[in-house]
């Protein structure tokens, strides 16, 4: 009976010991305490954040968060789980900050806080290049349009997107009747199945003009962007909820950014043109 | 010929060196060695045919195969899996063996716990279980970081496996066995480590290499914590700059090759365990 009383006790302090425990509103404090910003961005969205062929997680997202560690004079450090995990919240002190390109949305804000926007990214319709019908989002009616599970764009062509920016929503709107949305786990997925012709598996797909632009210009012969921007997707950085004192720090620095024109180098760098929002 | 091909469809061969049937002739080893060869060419003419960029893929391999660390100096790629798939295999085998004893416990108690335990982790997807254990645990306290938290999904789902591949193995020991050792005067833990367990686990060999190389392919699903395994890198390094069946070509090699040593392993073991069985010693 003791034995087993000992082993009830121990087991529970050991997987304790084993991992870290995450206390609610304190991020500034542990991020100060560890000498260390944990940034939580996604494993694969180029130019924003990528491994490059060294192993290395590098862009436009990651050099922000990077000069923010510097700014707070810590040691920084990137994690990437699936876009999922990211987006559920509940960080429960895993990761201090996501500067990871996204977009507030109601349901997001419910789970996470977003402190500020700091680039805007338009949406773009691209198809196949032998398609000549979809030249705007109203030829979209009745067609089978793919874009990425859980992303603001499966939101668009559901026609249910809604852009939850604090201070009021961004007004979108939908100039077709309606459109079958297929979700990709991923959209290297969605992008093979619509190279391979028009109405095959697609009819279109609805992404970022960032990611799309580059997409297109290394596969001309396969991808092309049509229309108008859909709307402005604003970026903001989103963090776990409950501590406005580090919401505070990060506007603070985000200001200093933008005003020594550190933020627009960095999006020159990456993106080729400044897409930064005013601070 | 239909003879042998019964004997490789029934699976079970527990005596011999299982890469050729029992009584092969040498004609007979050379000519499926001649079906390996043709078959495995046509698979890489097949691949061929995809148009690889096989410089990109020779740049990423060192990352893939684990032979590369991180830039924080921790191990990545298949190096990763294996660590994953060590410290799993020690548990599960652990938690098999407990959950089976369980099973054929005469305490109601226990016997509940363990057929509860596989039930559920027998009955749920082990995406699920992950998700559970990552985002689930640190609501009630415990913070498990990606990797740990991997390794605890694994072994608790394989655990249920192996739970009922030991509990036939261990069912499948004759019961006078036991009441030899009984008669003997031996205490039963004496009697269930030295002469039931050495004697299932030739029976449980072979269902278990299985279970074990199913584990090395489904540790692919932690890669959704961002843990840097062989799919996680192979993901990521093919989504950002379009050489996607670059990259799961790669990891497909990887892990069939790493499967094939679980395979050398497993019949080694089998040779071992089975000695007493075998005709010709």
């Amino acid at each position: 009976m003791r034995r087993l009383l000992v082993a009830s006790v121990l087991a529970p302090s050991l997987l304790i010991g084993w991992t870290s425990i995450g206390m609610a509103g304190e991020t500034l404090d542990r991020v100060m305490k560890n000498k260390m910003l944990v940034e939580v961005t996604d494993q694969a969205y180029p130019p924003f954040s990528y491994i490059d062929d060294s192993g290395e997680v590098v862009g436009f997202d990651v050099d922000i968060s990077k000069e923010i560690a510097k700014r707070l004079g810590v040691g920084y450090k990137v994690e990437t789980p699936s876009w999922e995990i990211i987006v559920a919240g509940n960080w429960n002190g895993r990761w201090d900050i996501c500067v990871c390109s996204m977009t507030p949305t109601k349901e997001r804000a419910e789970v996470l806080d977003f402190v500020n926007e700091y680039y805007s990214a338009p949406a773009n319709i691209v198809v196949n290049v032998d398609n000549n019908d979809i030249k705007s989002a109203a030829d979209l009616n009745g067609k089978k349009v793919g874009a990425q599970a859980g992303t603001t764009y499966e939101k668009y062509i559901q026609k249910q997107l809604v852009i939850e920016v604090p201070g009021g929503a961004a007004k979108v709107d939908y100039p077709f009747a309606e459109a079958t949305v297929v979700p990709y786990d991923s959209e290297d997925t969605a992008f093979q199945d619509l190279a391979l012709g028009t109405g095959k598996r697609l009819d279109a797909i609805v992404s970022g003009y960032l990611t799309a632009k580059e997409r297109v210009e290394k596969t001309p012969d396969k991808f092309k962007i049509v229309g108008e921007a859909l709307y402005g997707e604003p970026i903001w950085v989103a963090v776990d909820k409950g501590d406005p004192e580090w919401e505070a720090k990060i506007k603070e620095i985000f200001k200093q950014m933008a005003a020594d024109g550190t933020l627009k180098a960095i999006s020159e760098k990456w993106v080729g043109a400044d897409i930064t929002s005013k601070q | 010929m239909s003879d042998t091909s019964k004997e490789e469809t029934t699976g079970v061969r527990v005596t011999t060196a299982p890469v050729f049937p029992r009584g092969a002739t040498r004609a007979f080893e050379l000519r499926v060695v001649a079906v390996w060869v043709t078959l495995l060419v046509l698979f890489v003419l097949f691949f061929m045919s995809f148009g690889l960029k096989f410089s990109f893929i020779v740049d990423r391999f060192p990352a893939l195969a684990g032979l590369r660390l991180t830039k924080d100096g921790f191990i990545q790629g298949a190096a990763l899996t294996l660590f994953v798939c060590f410290f799993s295999i020690i548990a599960s085998s652990l938690l098999g063996l407990i959950s089976a004893l369980g099973r054929l416990s005469s305490s109601a108690v226990c016997y509940g716990i363990s057929t509860f335990y596989t039930s559920f982790f027998r009955g749920t997807p082990l995406l699920v279980q992950i998700f559970l254990i990552y985002l689930g645990l640190p609501q009630l306290g415990p913070v498990p970081d990606a990797i740990p938290a991997g390794i605890i999904a694994l072994s608790l789902n394989y655990g249920a496996y192996l739970s009922e591949i030991f509990r036939a193995g261990i069912m499948s020991v004759p019961i006078g066995q036991r009441e030899a050792g009984a008669s003997l005067g031996l205490p039963n833990w004496v009697v269930f480590w030295t002469i039931t367990l050495p004697q299932a686990t030739r029976i449980v060999i072979p269902p278990t290499g299985s279970q074990f190389i199913a584990m090395l392919k489904d540790s692919s699903l932690i890669s959704v914590m961002g843990v840097w395994e062989i799919m996680f890198l192979a993901q990521s390094f093919g989504r950002s700059s379009y050489r996607y069946i670059e990259m799961l070509t790669t990891a497909a090699t990887i892990y069939w090759i790493l499967s094939i040593c679980f395979e050398i392993i497993q019949s080694r073991l089998e040779v071992k365990f089975g000695k007493g069985y075998s005709k010709t010693r």
